[in-house]
């Protein structure tokens, strides 16, 4: 499997209005801005657990090493009542994940975006309007 | 309180301002004119029956945008307009319908369309205001000079020891508290989720959000000591015709409304206009942060059950995450600092 793991530090540039209200916690404390990650891996475990779900995956390194990356999700209340459930996302499932890594340089991640290989987006699949204005 | 601008008999007004309860998938609306004066059930003791699944789930924001001046409320043809972009920016990557920025604080999130948690996923609440306070100013009164001064103290001993240790940081964060559970009850980004239950002498109100209950004495006892100081304050009840009053003091300023301090006063009434619909309207005074009173009004609609669970602490690695995080920034500054 070809790996891609980039870690691209810029500086961080002007900050945009408050924080979100969305999590319970401030994002921009826990994960750096200045540190955007794609990982590609698969599915090791998939907690489905509050206040947000974790997504545990298995990354191959260039060195051949593999790394399991850490990735945190949303609250899974709302995955729950959209049918979502914890065998939703079997291990072995391969996945592409962008985001930014945590503040303590750890493998751990907030997932911004996941996708499938194919593109197609985790979860959601076709519910996204066809007509959604992109700007 | 002198300023209780809704009457219990308020009902039928009410229906006339509040617009609709829609699920964006349905595309289905109440009409937002006129209805006919609807007489509620009543539980087997006699109290109106508010009881069911509610969401307050909303997108109109607690004060109004400066561009609309004193419009307080949109014309049914503006609110479908909205409805109607408000479903097209579910599919977007965005935060609150704005895009963010790569790179950026902002944009340091989960998707929450992926994750079901963008507000246009869930049910919401319409209704034509364009803010919940009322009138024509729409927007909160001037703080007292005396509590911006109190509140910039707090913000400047805050300051550069926000992640000191588990004690610095928010009551949400750290699961004790959230906005949603406190008092007035506002939505937050998900989870708006509650179930009242009632019972003789007391009405309680689960909220999906911390999984906390509210219980409301509605039986006629007093108010705790006001030596007592509580996050969410302490409420009692009673029925002013078909409508829910609920007044709650007690409060501490370690969990502020807006600003507010332990002087904070929450008047609210829960009236259910519909089957589907309870209008939530409350006034809140602070004599030591405003100089008046002031008042909103949203709505709450029907959704289905159940609620579901949120251990907040269950697998709260945020905390060991955020903390970790900073302490290697500590680590990174004193070896900058000794010039390693």
């Amino acid at each position: 499997m070809r790996t891609r793991l980039l870690v691209v530090v810029s500086s961080i540039g002007m900050l945009l209005a408050a924080a979100p209200l969305w999590a319970h916690h401030a994002f921009s404390a826990e994960f750096d801005a200045s540190r955007p990650v794609k990982l590609k891996g698969t599915v090791t475990q998939w907690e489905l657990v509050n206040p947000h779900s974790w997504l545990h995956i298995d990354v191959k390194n260039e060195d051949g090493t593999v790394t399991n990356w850490m990735i945190e999700g949303g609250s899974p209340n709302a995955l729950l009542r959209l049918g979502v459930t914890k065998g939703s996302l079997p291990p072995g499932t391969e996945i592409v994940v962008e985001g930014y890594q945590a503040k303590d340089r750890g493998a751990i991640a907030v997932g911004k975006n996941i996708t499938f290989p194919d593109g197609k987006r985790m979860f959601l699949g076709s519910s996204a309007p066809p007509d959604a204005d992109k700007k | 309180m002198s300023h209780r601008l809704f009457a219990s008999t308020a009902a039928a007004l009410t229906a006339l301002i509040m617009g609709c309860a829609q699920t964006p998938a349905s595309g289905q609306t109440t009409p937002t004119g006129a209805k006919k004066a609807w007489t509620p059930p009543h539980t087997p003791d006699g109290q109106p029956d508010l009881q069911g699944y509610w969401t307050n789930n909303t997108l109109t924001p607690l004060e109004r945008p400066k561009e609309l001046g004193a419009k307080e409320f949109y014309t049914e043809a503006e609110l479908a307009d909205l409805m109607k972009k408000d479903q097209t920016r579910v599919a977007l990557n965005e935060e609150e319908g704005r895009p963010t920025e790569p790179g950026t604080n902002a944009d340091v999130h989960y998707d929450y369309t992926q994750f079901a948690l963008d507000r246009g996923q869930a049910k919401l609440s319409w209704n034509q205001r364009t803010s919940m306070i009322v009138g024509e100013r729409g927007t909160l009164p001037p703080m007292l000079p005396e509590a911006r001064k109190r509140n910039a103290d707090i913000a400047a001993k805050n300051r550069g020891h926000e992640l000191d240790g588990p004690e610095n940081l928010s009551l949400s964060s750290r699961c004790i508290v959230v906005n949603q559970e406190s008092v007035p009850m506002l939505s937050g980004g998900y989870n708006n989720n509650l179930q009242i239950v009632q019972a003789a002498g007391v009405v309680a109100i689960m909220n999906e959000m911390n999984h906390s209950v509210r219980i409301v004495p509605i039986d006629g006892g007093p108010h705790l000591s006001a030596d007592v100081h509580q996050f969410r304050g302490d409420s009692i009840g009673h029925w002013e015709g078909n409508t829910l009053v609920v007044d709650s003091t007690n409060f501490t300023a370690r969990n502020p409304f807006h600003g507010s301090g332990d002087k904070l006063h929450v008047v609210e009434r829960f009236t259910r206009v519909d089957a589907d619909t309870i209008v939530y309207r409350f006034t809140v005074e602070d004599p030591e942060t405003w100089d008046q009173p002031w008042t909103a009004e949203t709505a709450w609609s029907k959704v289905d059950g159940p609620i579901f669970e949120y251990a907040c602490h269950e697998g709260n690695y945020s905390l060991r995450n955020t903390l970790h995080g900073a302490r290697v920034a500590d680590e990174e500054a004193a070896e900058k600092k000794a010039g390693k």
